[in-house]
């Protein structure tokens, strides 16, 4: 067995400097920043080397870069990598992910022929995502184009029998898949400690030789690299906060902070999900023809459990965007057994339900499911398709743009209509997509280009669902899949139902403990219960945070740290208790919606960026708080 | 078991001096068409990380190592080119005023028309690119944590482990640190280096030598509004406040991009046990005359450093069989001038000259290596520092520093060798009692430092006595690390002892200056520390 690694260098966002920003370009001056492998991909480095110590073979690691990015292939080379191949052109830059997935496939067709003399039994193995582009639709696509199966969030593996077994965590549980056929691609999330490399090993990386190819090289068609062959274009990058410091409203009364706190995160909702300051909603032009024609659809996840709630907060942004364009909501739903969900989709907003019913589709795989949407694509030609940015959303959707030549936009955090003349070119009603990127350093708006239709996936809670209206009517609209028996390319070993751990990125709403707590009794006593009572009082998914002072105090574990050397974070809501404010932390939490500060030192840097504050001890105002969120949920 | 490795010529740090050594010692390695490999290795994650200096630099030195840099078409050297010096004031100030001094004042070594002002991270990055260019390997990442002695003298490092948890426990990705044996070592860590340090004592390289002092600098870059008052070119330096007693002085540099690099540079024999040098240095930012030049702006990077200020007498014997020491390793900083980078490149070409004779002879020896030591005395390195021999020693002879100014034109007079205490007995129960108030926090300070490490690392700090650190507090009424730590390191809640080694900007003023001598900084884990790019 031979293996193929998939890595990027990628800009060290854990050090921005500040006078990197170009605030007047709205860009980021990326040569001040120092460059590393992506860290994900340093865990598929390590997976690439367990899987090598169990089957042996060559790997051969594959960048696309600039000249510079030989770095990383060193890097790779000095961890387990005996074959380095840099694929560097200028032809090639500008690209967005088809455009890279493209040329990438092309390598490693290349790589098969010449490196491995034709023998096709190997495996592609890359991390997730990149930690600047932060898509993950590269390796679906990559796997897309070479007509392979992935597997996506693996986290482990064994063999058994002599076949390979990869473990991957799901939404409802642990999935156990065998790839059917070869080459097969595999992403890798985090599953280990990243490798380091001894100075025996680097000192012999430095005296490899880098094979270097050209989009020529690897017959690359120029209409499909590059910005020519790029579906999604950035329009603009932006901060994502203002850099003004906040207004704080400060409140003694616990009860009047439990209402603020209401309000305001009505008020954030309701002006996301209409878009509606008197006249902000838009409208088609009456001298202009649309860009776009057709309905729009949302994708509605469904398995096991049932609809995923996120489906039911895309059709409330559908209903929207297609009454500005006078078009028809369509919502995708495939599955076994589904159809009395479609009732669900109705009530909440769309008009048809396009139903793709079969035992092939009972349980997700990625190229039955890809498939199926293709083909009702391919019928109906809506000219926008939503997902939810939820792990299934996250690998199905690359491989449904890719196959249907769409532009798709990942993690978009706001989704709306407008008009703009760009690059000599007009746009009428067409997707504005915004998204965080380089870790959320930066917003990045994006639309489609060179494509029919404009996809998108929405982070769940993002978006808002309207309410039901049993009364509402809509169509069932039946599809036969085409090629009911055609292979997945995987095989279901087992599968087994476990309590996924929530991430701290999907919750609506964090509560953090900081330093200020002291001991694990009191973050348990305070922290645990306020951020459930805030959670139930909102209606979101709460979650809790620590700084890294309570981290290291042992209050609980690093998973759930927010800051510099944390995780960074975006919620709704996000409380801070017993934070300082350090800048530290703040870079982990600043683009947070709505900020609650407790603190009892007045000049806590925390404030700052605090839309409400209670000055005082932790130990009165906290239970208080959970108090009035308790007396508030029964309320509502 | 773990793996030895074997290289010819290994360096111990890429910095100026030991970059001056591989280049020289490579361009004559190829020159003569010899196979030798020299490789350096750097505990930052990449060349240039930890590199801090002023710099006001003294040209000749590079046009030694490089005779056709100034030619050279790119980014580096044309900024280079355009940093001359062309206004340099000397300026006392007191707590409100600004006093020029007239430059005929001026001693010949404290005037720096016609020098440039570089940052010594770019600069460590361009002499790394041109080591590499020659063949050289030069490999960031890898932190040496201990000497290897044979009978024939040094004959290499052992590298530090990579991969162990908080409690020291080898974790998954676990990587022992490697043996690296060399023909001749070559010690190039920069002013502290604790193998030096050691090659040192067990080598008896110091008998009849006073020890070494040190100045610690903190450093910022500030960003300036585009038609700011400071200009370009040019060069302050201040005497007086904020610290009249305390030996050292303030510096503003013009950089590029209308950035002014502004550091205060404190002798780490301070008597305060409350003086805290991060938040002098906001001090001094707030004095009227600098205030005025620095408005408008904000800060965009930060770090510390120390440098050796022992001058002539300090130095060490600077070989030994199979090993050599270079740069401020050794203690080469002029301090009359306050220049070290000069030096430090030449030190490391006569190293390289000596290494190449070494290498014809095939003798690693003591004797063979005393060459260098030869090379050294007939060269201006310590033809500067023996004319500044007392210098510094002298300044504590006087009561206040100020009396010593005067003494110090005539140290080199002075028969025999001025001794002083070491830094770290300095420490009284004086305090300054600072009011700090505005400026940078040092948290944010060490933001901008960039320095990270893994957090899961072991604790590169360690205490060997707790009771040290009571008594400290008896005895001085606070706890001095908790000031002098330029990072915020060291903290203290309910009187107990809180660390964060995570900050550490490794300048080691630390363990230098903990008055009873408990604190035990190891280098951490290769690759961990700041990330320096404009210093």
């Amino acid at each position: 067995m031979n293996y193929i690694v998939l890595i990027k260098q990628v800009p060290d966002i854990r050090n921005i400097p500040p006078d990197a920003w170009d605030w007047e370009k709205g860009t980021l001056r990326r040569g001040m920043l120092d460059t590393v492998c992506n860290e994900l991909d340093r865990q598929a480095l390590a997976f690439a080397a367990a899987l090598r110590r169990e089957q042996d073979g060559r790997v051969v690691v594959l960048t696309m870069g600039p000249p510079f990015a030989t770095e990383v292939l060193r890097y790779a080379l000095s961890i387990c990598a005996d074959g380095a191949v840099l694929l560097t052109d200028r032809k090639l830059g500008g690209a967005d992910t088809p455009a890279t997935a493209y040329p990438l496939s092309q390598s490693i067709r290349k790589i098969e022929r010449e490196m491995f003399g034709g023998d096709r039994n190997y495996l592609i193995i890359t991390g997730m995502q990149s930690v600047d582009g932060d898509t993950a639709q590269v390796p679906p696509q990559v796997a897309e184009e070479l007509g392979i199966a992935h597997i996506a969030y693996a986290t482990g593996f064994h063999h058994a029998d002599g076949a390979l077994q990869v473990t991957r965590i799901t939404r409802h549980g642990k999935e156990v898949l065998s790839p059917d056929a070869y080459p097969a691609l595999i992403t890798v999330t985090g599953w280990t400690e990243p490798p380091f490399a001894s100075f025996g090993r680097t000192a012999w990386a430095f005296d490899q030789e880098i094979v270097t190819w050209n989009a020529e090289d690897v017959a690359a068609d120029p209409a499909r690299i590059g910005l020519t062959g790029s579906r999604t274009t950035v329009n603009r990058i932006f901060s994502p906060k203002d850099v003004s410091t906040k207004d704080c409203e400060y409140l003694t009364d616990m009860g009047r902070l439990a209402e603020r706190i209401g309000q305001l995160y009505s008020a954030r909702l309701s002006s996301q999900a209409t878009a509606a300051d008197a006249g902000e909603e838009y409208r088609l032009p009456e001298d202009k023809a649309p860009t776009f024609r057709g309905e729009v659809w949302v994708y509605a996840e469904a398995d096991e459990g049932g609809l995923h709630p996120a489906a039911f907060e895309l059709l409330g942004r559908a209903v929207s965007l297609a009454g500005s364009l006078n078009e028809k909501v369509g919502a995708v739903l495939l599955g076994a057994g589904v159809r009395p969900l479609a009732a669900d989709l109705i009530a909440h907003g769309a008009d048809k339900v396009y139903l793709a019913e079969h035992e092939r589709l009972g349980h997700f795989s990625a190229i039955p499911y890809t498939e199926t949407i293709g083909e009702l694509i391919g019928a109906h030609r809506p000219q926008i398709l939503l997902f939810a940015a939820t792990p299934l959303g996250r690998e199905l959707a690359p491989r449904v743009a890719y196959r249907t030549n769409s532009g798709l936009t990942a993690d978009c955090t706001a989704l709306d209509l407008i008009d703009l003349k760009r690059a000599g070119k007009e746009y009428t009603g067409i997707l504005r997509q915004t998204r965080p990127a380089l870790g959320g350093n930066i917003m990045a708006s994006i639309i489609t280009q060179n494509a029919d239709i404009q996809m998108s996936t929405a982070r769940p809670g993002v978006l808002q669902a309207l309410p039901r209206d049993d009364s509402r009517r809509g169509e069932v609209i039946e599809h036969t899949p085409a090629s009911p028996e055609g292979r997945s390319g995987l095989r279901l070993v087992s599968f087994e139902p476990v309590q996924a751990t929530a991430q701290l990125s999907d919750a609506g709403v964090i509560v953090t403990g900081g330093g200020g707590l002291r001991t694990k009794e009191n973050y348990d006593a305070y922290i645990r219960p306020l951020a459930a009572a805030m959670g139930r009082f909102l209606g979101v998914e709460s979650m809790v945070g620590a700084s890294r002072a309570a981290v290291e105090r042992g209050m609980i574990d690093r998973g759930h740290q927010v800051g510099q050397t944390g995780q960074t974070v975006k919620p709704r809501v996000y409380v801070a208790v017993g934070v300082s404010g350090a800048v530290q932390h703040l870079t982990g939490m600043q683009s947070s919606d709505i900020v609650v500060a407790v603190n009892k030192d007045p000049k806590a840097p925390i404030f700052n960026v605090a839309d409400l504050g209670v000055v005082g001890n932790l130990e009165e105002s906290i239970p208080q708080l959970t108090e009035a969120l308790r007396a508030g949920e029964v309320s509502r | 078991m773990t793996a030895v490795n074997r290289v010819d010529v290994l360096i111990v740090g890429a910095g100026p001096a030991g970059l001056s050594t591989a280049i020289r010692l490579q361009q004559r390695l190829n020159a003569a068409g010899r196979p030798e490999r020299v490789a350096v290795i750097d505990k930052a994650e990449k060349v240039g990380q930890h590199i801090l200096s002023g710099l006001v630099f003294e040209p000749e030195a590079l046009d030694a190592l490089i005779p056709d840099w100034k030619e050279r078409r790119d980014p580096f050297v044309t900024k280079a080119l355009g940093s001359e010096v062309r206004r340099d004031d000397t300026v006392f100030l007191t707590k409100t005023r600004a006093i020029r001094l007239p430059g005929w004042v001026m001693p010949p070594y404290l005037r720096h028309r016609g020098d440039l002002v570089l940052s010594g991270s770019e600069m460590v990055r361009w002499l790394a690119a041109e080591a590499e260019s020659l063949g050289v390997r030069v490999y960031p990442g890898f932190a040496a944590t201990e000497v290897l002695y044979g009978d024939s003298g040094v004959t290499g490092v052992r590298l530090g482990d990579k991969g162990r948890d908080r409690e020291g426990h080898p974790q998954v990705n676990f990587v022992p640190g490697e043996a690296i044996e060399a023909r001749v070592t070559v010690f190039a860590e920069g002013s502290l280096g604790q193998l030096a340090e050691d090659v040192v004592r067990k080598m008896g390289l110091d008998r009849g030598r006073i020890h070494q002092i040190q100045s610690l600098g903190v450093k910022e870059v500030v960003k300036l509004p585009a038609d700011h008052a400071f200009g370009t070119n040019r060069v302050v330096h201040t005497l007086g406040f904020p610290l009249t007693d305390v030996f050292g002085g303030g510096t503003l540099y013009s950089m590029d991009k209308n950035t002014v690099a502004v550091a205060l540079v404190l002798a780490l024999d301070w008597k305060y046990a409350d003086l805290n040098p991060q938040q002098e240095l906001q001090v001094f930012k707030s004095h009227p005359y600098v205030g005025r030049m620095l408005e408008g702006g904000e800060v965009i990077a930060y770090g510390a450093k120390t440098l050796p200020e022992g001058g002539y007498f300090a130095l060490p014997q600077p070989y030994t069989g199979g090993a050599l020491i270079v740069g401020d390793d050794a203690g080469f900083t002029d301090v009359r001038k306050l220049k070290g980078w000069h030096n430090a490149m030449r030190s490391g070409m006569l190293a390289a000259d000596a290494i190449l004779e070494a290498i014809e002879r095939d003798d690693f020896s003591a004797e063979a290596l005393k060459r260098y030591e030869e090379l050294l005395a007939s060269s201006p390195v310590i033809a500067d520092l023996r004319r500044g021999r007392n210098y510094r020693q002298m300044f504590t002879k006087g009561r206040t520093v100020y009396l010593g100014a005067p003494l110090s034109l005539v140290s080199r007079f002075v028969p025999g060798r001025i001794k002083t205490e070491p830094d770290y007995r300095g420490m009284k129960r004086v305090h300054l009692k600072r009011d700090y108030r505005g400026g940078y926090d040092r948290l944010s300070d060490v933001a901008v430092s960039g320095t990270i490490h893994r957090e899961e690392e072991p604790s590169h700090i360690s205490i060997s006595d707790p009771d040290g650190c009571a008594s400290c507090f008896r005895e001085y009424g606070v706890h001095p690390c908790a000031y002098f730590c330029p990072a915020d390191v060291y903290r203290f809640e309910d009187g107990e002892l809180v660390l964060n080694p995570s900050n550490c900007v490794h300048c080691q003023t630390c363990r230098h200056k903990c008055p009873h001598q408990v604190i035990q900084w190891r280098v951490p884990e290769g690759g961990g520390g700041p990330k320096y790019k404009v210093l």
